[in-house]
């Protein structure tokens, strides 16, 4: 593993937090935008090792706490916890797309679960909020989507020399 | 060693590690107030992220607005036809309000009341939000340098928006009033009663009436009591009639005025801080500072 490497999959999560805060503050169909950010995690922790995926995370995750409105830290450790599971799964033997598509939405609602019960904890109020479940499903609807055109830019700019899980 | 014997690998010992850090400055963060390292952290990561967020912002917002227009083209006909209607209308009222306008401004200049519209403001463009769907946050693009701080109101032509919570010298956080943590002492504006706008995280807001002796009608306006923002800004509207009951709250829903979708520019009232209002009128107690923006003009 190449730091070269690790400084682009850190430069293509940053690039997703800042695609989040920009144009999807605009283009937000039925008034929900992708996770863009945790998005960018799944796809560089299939191809990373495990410890630069975990640096990298947490690194993403900061900053998007840093950009944004809740208490440093629930980003970064979301982003982490997301980051483990997948490299926990990410050498099963299951591929296929659909596989893959249903591990992105499963894995988007963790992440989104997972900040939603530590902001509460923090004091943001964010599970007990009207339409809840919505901000757990269409954003992890719309990384499905996303996710083909991600894994192929991540994979373009990492380029990885062994196979991982559906790829 | 874990409990069943297996060592702990590099991965999970990392894991572990990262997450109580995340832990710690979550904790940290909370707990700190005024000028704490996490503030100072946020304000250099927002100046840093700024030039790069507008430059964003100024290729994708044309073509996001471009892109709008197409798709709204069909729509535009009919709609065209109801504005007609409308201006007509509206026109008709005009006339009628226009003699009370005047009676509007011969009391408020004897009783020495200034509207919304006379503070000093500071016009800004909204170039960034939050990075996630949780976050009810937008950022802008003026700062301390133009006489922005923490607390001030920040309203657009149709209401209320939010409440600035984090400056830098060129750039400001707007939490908007959608935000639970915001909280906005209003006024019913037919009936005078006052209670409290809270944000409920999604695009309405909760109204809670504690001594309300009045039913609030859906269509009511709500605006500011002055108490944490300036007097007389609309907040909404009622979404929802409710009988007051004695000994009860009155609860309802209130769609915000201020259409957060659609946000560019907004005004950051700079004239008017809540320790300028009389805390049982919401009255201004003293003249708002008069310095010179170039947005507004002489103030």
């Amino acid at each position: 593993m190449t730091s070269g490497k690790i400084v682009i999959a850190l430069g293509l999560v940053v690039a997703a937090v800042l695609l989040e805060t920009t144009v999807f503050e605009q283009i937000q169909p039925f008034g929900y935008a992708p996770a863009l950010g945790m998005l960018a995690v799944i796809a560089v922790a299939r191809y990373l090792d495990p410890e630069p995926v975990l640096f990298v995370a947490f690194s993403g995750g900061f900053l998007e706490d840093l950009l944004g409105g809740s208490p440093l830290g629930l980003w970064a450790s979301t982003f982490t916890i997301v980051a483990y599971i997948t490299l926990k799964i990410r050498d099963r033997e299951i591929a296929g797309p659909l596989v893959v598509l249903a591990g992105v939405f499963g894995l988007t609602v963790i992440g989104q679960f997972t900040y939603a019960v530590l902001g509460t904890l923090f004091g943001q109020g964010i599970i007990d909020r009207p339409g809840f479940i919505w901000h757990l499903l269409v954003p992890a609807l719309y990384n499905v989507i996303l996710a083909y055109p991600v894994f192929w830019l991540t994979r373009a700019a990492i380029r990885p020399q062994e196979r991982t899980w559906a790829t | 060693m874990f409990p069943s014997g297996r060592r702990l690998d590099r991965a999970t010992a990392l894991f572990i590690s990262l997450l109580a850090v995340g832990f710690l400055v979550a904790t940290f963060d909370v707990r700190a107030s005024g000028d704490s390292a996490t503030t100072v952290l946020r304000g250099g990561a927002q100046t840093l992220a700024e030039p790069i967020q507008s430059g964003i912002d100024f290729v994708v917002r044309p073509v996001v607005g471009f892109v709008d227009g197409i798709s709204n083209v069909a729509g535009l006909r009919d709609q065209n036809e109801r504005l007609e209607a409308e201006v007509q209308r509206l026109e008709a009222r005009l006339r009628e309000t226009s003699a009370l306008e005047r009676r509007v401004a011969e009391l408020e200049a004897i009783n020495d009341l200034s509207p919304p519209e006379g503070l000093a403001t500071v016009t800004a463009r909204i170039y960034s939000s939050g990075p996630s769907t949780f976050d009810q946050v937008r950022f802008i693009n003026k700062g301390s340098s133009d006489g922005v701080i923490v607390g001030q109101a920040v309203i657009d032509e149709s209401g209320l928006v939010g409440r600035v919570d984090l400056v830098t010298g060129s750039s400001a956080r707007v939490r908007l009033v959608t935000d639970p943590l915001v909280a906005i002492g209003v006024r019913v504006q037919d009936t005078n009663q006052t209670g409290a706008a809270t944000g409920r995280g999604d695009d309405m807001l909760q109204l809670d009436m504690f001594d309300a002796t009045e039913p609030v009608t859906k269509g009511a306006v709500l605006v500011t009591d002055g108490s944490r923002f300036p007097p007389g800004v609309v907040v909404g509207f009622v979404r929802e009639t409710k009988e007051a009951n004695v000994g009860f709250t009155l609860r309802t829903t209130v769609d915000p005025a201020a259409a957060f979708s659609e946000l560019d520019f907004v005004k950051v009232v700079v004239g008017w801080s809540p320790l300028d209002a009389d805390p049982e009128t919401g009255d201004p107690l003293i003249d708002p500072p008069s310095f010179t923006d170039p947005d507004t003009g002489p103030r």
